[in-house]
């Protein structure tokens, strides 16, 4: 029979077995499967190795990092990956193994190698982007077309996550007073629910598409966010097949996540989303503006060239009227010439005529002339009165449509609160126009002012 | 019969078609007074559509929840 041994004899034995064994330290690759930190701040890990079908383990090990070492290594990864330690994440860490009587094998982790990380997040970033490519679908929500007035807005988002409540003022606030419809489908945007909970939203909204005009995907930045999350086939796949587009603001500073580059339009912040959406309203409201312009000028063109031909119309009507004026004159006084000479002669020759009637004739005579004479002064005035009603006709057609034409003007425009900024007397469109020092004038609905350029943003 | 929901796309085309007809020359004053009415009209309800809330649309969102 051998030597009996204790149990904590044989645990130390295996201790110091494996410290003379394993006397140094060693980089290793592994998957954290499981993480927590405890109520002292050491963080317990689960680390595991996958079989290349990615189902399987194939080895699995506890971890430590001990609080002190924690603290130090936790912000120095977050602030070179943009991410916290999480499950699922692939990781380089340098360990001395160790064995306790009590708690037996566990790896000590000293020190981690961030690039590593983000080299494997890189990696399957990109397998996924090739995956969504090789379906031939990454590309299909960017090619829908954007509404012109993007009010009606479903969110992704969660109350609790940051930026969401600075989205929504951000929004309601805007300062042209456009008027937005915002519905919250509540959904977790981080953790191991996300993709679950990010599609099952999806698919909720796609059965109400009609309602709305665009889908936002928001999350507040903050110091630290979890892209990775949105590194996720299923949900970048749900994304190019929506039936609208689809705006992300998901928080981040230094990367796009797969999400991203497949939305729509992809922003760093939710107020930058908030913007985009105001801004898409107002180039729609400027162009409406443009084409009011338009109608205006050349409304008023057609208007001018209406008005000259009344006026050469009437400066031509003048003299033709006069001359036939005469003409008529001439004839008239021609026939009474005649009439009287006609009169005569057969006054003359018939001297036996009675004297009654005699009379009658003169007076049937006299009342011929004067019924031409007043059919001539009608005619005369007549013809006065229609060329007179005639210009004051379309006159005042003219004058009904400038009426209508002042509704359209940009004098309206400005009592909203728009102004006009001018450069040399040149409206400018684009900041892109305005350097530095140049002096614009802008026009308000109630008068001017000069002002000197400071600082153009965007030079 | 429901009334016609008001589209901002279609009303956006409709005042260009009008912008293209009033520069193309062809419409004499009576048309061109008919077609600059029907233009503001247009851009009215399209102003209205950016600044007025729709009880409608807030009544329906209400309810999805």
């Amino acid at each position: 029979m051998t030597e009996k041994l204790s149990l904590t004899e044989l645990q130390l034995l295996i201790r110091d077995s494996l410290y003379i064994a394993l006397p140094d330290m060693y980089w290793v690759i592994a998957e954290i499967s499981e993480i927590k930190e405890n109520y002292a701040g050491h963080c317990y890990l689960e680390l595991v190795e996958k079989h290349p079908d990615e189902k399987n383990v194939r080895a699995r090990v506890k971890a430590i990092i001990w609080s002190k070492r924690y603290r130090f290594l936790k912000s120095f990864f977050e602030n070179i990956t943009g991410e916290s330690l999480r499950q699922g994440m692939k990781i380089l860490v340098r360990t001395k193994v160790e064995y306790h009587e009590l708690y037996g094998l566990s790896l000590i982790i000293s020190d981690i190698d961030p690039s590593f990380t983000l080299g494997e997040m890189a990696i399957k970033r990109q397998l996924i982007i090739k995956r969504l490519e090789d379906d031939g679908v990454i590309t299909m929500n960017k090619e829908l077309d954007f509404p012109l007035v993007p009010q009606k807005i479903a969110i992704v988002s969660s109350k609790s996550a940051a930026g969401y409540s600075d989205f929504l003022s951000h929004l309601t606030n805007n300062n042209y007073g456009y008027i937005f419809y915002t519905l919250l489908f509540e959904t977790a945007m981080q953790g191991t629910d996300t993709e679950i909970s990010v599609i099952n939203t999806l698919n909720k909204i796609a059965q109400f598409a009609g309602l709305f005009d665009v889908v936002v995907i928001i999350r507040g930045g903050g110091s630290l966010t979890d892209l990775s999350w949105f590194d996720n086939y299923n949900i970048a796949y749900h994304v190019t097949q929506f039936p609208l587009p689809v705006i992300t603001g998901i928080g981040h500073e230094k990367d796009l996540s797969v999400t991203d580059i497949v939305a729509y339009q992809s922003l760093k912040t939710p107020t930058a989303v908030a913007d985009y959406l105001i801004n898409c309203i107002a180039n729609t409201e400027n162009h409406l503006n443009e084409i009011s312009s338009g109608i205006i000028e050349s409304s008023r063109k057609i208007l001018e060239e209406n008005r000259n031909r009344i006026e050469t119309s009437r400066l031509k009507i003048i003299p033709v009227a006069r001359l036939m004026i005469s003409d008529i004159k001439e004839q008239l006084s021609g026939l009474l010439i005649e009439m009287i000479n006609t009169g005569k002669e057969i006054m003359g020759k018939a001297a036996l005529i009675p004297s009654y009637l005699k009379s009658g004739l003169i007076s049937e005579t006299k009342s011929i002339l004067e019924k031409n004479n007043s059919s001539f002064k009608q005619k005369k005035y007549n013809l006065a009165s229609y060329t007179a009603n005639y210009l004051t006709l379309n006159n005042n057609k003219i004058n009904g449509l400038e009426n209508s034409l002042k509704i359209l003007s940009p004098g309206n425009v400005l009592k909203r609160g728009y102004t006009i900024t001018s450069l040399n007397g040149r409206i400018i469109k684009s900041s892109g126009l305005i350097k530095t020092d140049d002096i614009i004038d802008t026009t308000f609905s109630d008068g001017k002012i000069k002002s000197k350029v400071i600082k153009n943003k965007n030079l | 019969m429901a009334k016609k929901e008001f589209s901002f796309n279609e009303a956006v085309k409709e005042i260009e078609k009008i912008l293209g007809n009033i520069e193309s020359g062809i419409l004499d004053v009576d048309k061109l007074s008919i077609e600059v009415k029907k233009a503001a009209g247009l851009i009215r309800q399209c102003q209205k559509k950016l600044r007025s809330t729709e009880e409608e649309i807030n009544s329906i969102f209400k309810d999805l929840v």
